[in-house]
């Protein structure tokens, strides 16, 4: 007993997906990439495992801390197991589809593994289902995503969605403006700033207090959020960001009208590397975010980088908020049942479970198979489920 | 999951909550008599306005039912929430009671022999781990804590450390055991809470009750 308890034990933050939640998964995971594909968004997939200097290198920085490393054997250099996907779907855009005609349409699913957990969400490993749009700096590029986002989680039948849209360069444009160096306050201000803590920002005193205060009264539904940012003094680059920001908020309310906006100039956590509007995915009633994206910059060409947005759903926080999927209904064969009809029967769309043996009444055998339904002389009979002891 | 329509306010027990009821009075909430009877066994309570329940919670606790969405608003000490350290959580007021402050204490004859500078490693009982890990860390100082739930103060005289992380208000209880404050880590006040995903997601309740709150704060403090 206690030898197959401990053969048991998992690390902390990985589990064992079970039927009938591992088909869920699978099937809702395959939905939404299908989606993505209807928009144009061909599938690509990266290795699970890549060098390290790939993965963590410009904007990759930020999950350095949160990538597993290991030693290649073969080239020996150091590996990373991927902590996000985001970027290696930048690096096969800036690469090997190079040539390829811009705006270039990539989506993706996997598996991504990280160092640690988060409390809400202590899971180090879990799939990582989006979409990334690289090569046009244009609104109506953010609004794509975000409406098919919106769409994706809509159709799995999630009610009550809200997007919440970041703009995290408007905070170092404002600072620089004003002659402040954000690396050097930047640890008082992102804790104070990412907790709206507005006792902490007024302590700072002086301009930046001042200037960081009207960015956290702004912080709302989106139409308030905008007239109140449009009210601001801002420094030119800031003002460009708002408009861009300004532009996205009324391409999503057209193409959205049941999508609940929230603008949130001052969020800036596991943004790092985005460079211009983010945004994030809450449900109502489910805890904790469901997805994220933001713009960025693609790859280090000559000119910089691409411009490039894109989305991450996360697989593990939708599946949670969604309604448990519906149970398949499947039907038990007797032994000794015909092949042919067995084979008719599956390309009809049953689950149809052969059994091998006569061990027990074939009533009996179907309920402990989880049947519910059994073949009875060439006729589907619906039988009464079995009480399930979970 | 949380699938709760009534937007939950967490409150905290024990004497703090003397110090927050005239605000949430003031805000216009009451809750039933039974939230008042000492003996009740019930923790959750309905109030006068019919989308709003209220629960009481042990104050330590308060960060960890936001943090989950348990709760969607509450009063949290920055104590506690600097302890917690979520960022699930939001803390948009001050609601300017509670007063404390977070400080390091150690025996008086400690003090004179002692040259902080030479510290590698120091060995701490405290409520608060994570604070005091975080603050010696920042200046190179490796804390190993001794997690204590209360009665911090007469760990030094116990030979379980010799030095401690605590709350002091007066100073009193660090006196009367021996013990004086060598540095101040943090001033701690009473915060109005709230989870960040109901921020978003129900974001006009949410900053209709923060406003009253604020309104609240200024006219108990006038």
């Amino acid at each position: 007993m206690t030898q197959t308890a401990h053969r048991a034990l998992l690390p902390a933050g990985l589990t064992d997906v079970l039927p009938p939640d591992a088909a869920f998964e699978a099937r809702v995971r395959e939905g939404l990439v299908q989606r993505f594909s209807r928009y144009g968004y061909d599938r690509v997939k990266p290795p699970l495992i890549e060098f390290e200097d790939n993965l963590i290198s410009g904007s990759g920085a930020a999950t350095a801390s949160q990538t597993f490393r290991l030693m290649d054997p073969v080239s020996q250099r150091m590996l990373g197991v991927r902590p996000d996907m985001t970027l290696q779907i930048a690096r096969i855009a800036t690469t090997r589809l190079a040539d390829e005609p811009r705006p270039l349409r990539l989506s993706y699913a996997g598996e991504v593994l990280r160092v640690r957990g988060s409390s809400l969400r202590p899971e180090r490993q879990f799939a990582q289902v989006g979409a990334e749009i690289i090569g046009s700096p244009s609104p109506e590029a953010d609004a794509e995503v975000i409406l098919m986002a919106y769409e994706a989680l809509a159709g799995l039948g999630l009610a009550e969605l809200t997007v919440d849209l970041g703009l995290p360069t408007l905070v170092p444009a404002i600072c620089a403006a004003l002659g402040i160096d954000l690396d050097e306050i930047g640890d008082r201000i992102r804790p104070a700033l990412n907790q709206k803590d507005a006792t902490a920002i007024a302590a700072l005193g002086g301009g930046v207090a001042e200037a960081l205060g009207a960015l956290l009264d702004a912080v709302g539904p989106a139409a308030s959020a905008l007239k109140a940012l449009n009210g601001l003094a801002l420094p030119d680059d800031g003002a460009v960001g708002l408009q861009h920001l300004q532009d996205v908020v009324s391409l999503i309310s057209r193409g959205a009208p049941g999508l609940k906006m929230t603008v949130d100039p001052v969020e800036i956590r596991g943004y790092e590397y985005h460079t211009g509007v983010t945004f994030t995915l809450f449900a109502l009633g489910s805890r904790g975010e469901l997805g994220r994206g933001g713009r960025y910059l693609a790859g280090n060409g000559e000119h910089g980088g691409e411009p490039a947005t894109g989305m991450t759903l996360f697989l593990d926080a939708v599946i949670r908020a969604l309604p448990a999927g519906e149970t398949e209904q499947r039907l038990f064969l007797p032994a000794g049942s015909d092949s042919k009809t067995a084979t008719r029967l599956r390309e009809e769309g049953w689950i149809a479970i052969q059994a091998l043996d006569e061990a027990l009444p074939a009533e009996e055998a179907a309920r402990a198979h989880g049947c519910s339904h059994i073949l009875v002389n060439d006729e589907i009979r619906k039988i009464t489920p079995a009480e399930k002891d979970t | 999951m949380l699938a709760n329509e009534k937007l939950i306010l967490a409150l905290p027990r024990g004497r703090i909550m003397d110090d927050v009821m005239p605000l949430v009075r003031h805000v216009g909430i009451e809750p039933e008599p039974a939230f008042f009877e000492s003996g009740s066994r019930q923790l959750r309570f309905a109030t006068n306005h019919p989308g709003l329940d209220v629960i009481m919670v042990r104050s330590f606790d308060i960060a960890t039912i936001i943090a989950f969405g348990a709760a969607h608003l509450g009063v949290a000490g920055s104590d506690v929430l600097m302890e917690f350290d979520s960022r699930e959580i939001y803390a948009p007021l001050d609601l300017d009671v509670g007063h404390c402050r977070i400080v390091v204490a150690e025996p008086e004859d400690l003090v004179k022999r002692d040259n902080p500078k030479r510290w590698s490693h120091v060995r701490i009982a405290t409520k608060y781990p994570e604070i005091t890990r975080r603050h010696f860390a920042a200046r190179g100082v490796q804390a190993e804590c001794v997690k204590l739930n209360g009665a911090v103060e007469i760990a030094p005289t116990l030979g379980l450390c010799e030095r401690i992380v605590d709350l002091v208000s007066t100073g009193a209880t660090l006196k009367a055991n021996g013990l004086v404050e060598v540095e101040e880590i943090a001033k701690v006040s009473s915060r109005l809470a709230i989870n960040r995903t109901a921020s978003k997601t129900r974001s006009e309740e949410i900053s209709d009750w923060i406003g009253k709150f604020r309104d609240a704060v200024h006219a108990v403090a006038a």
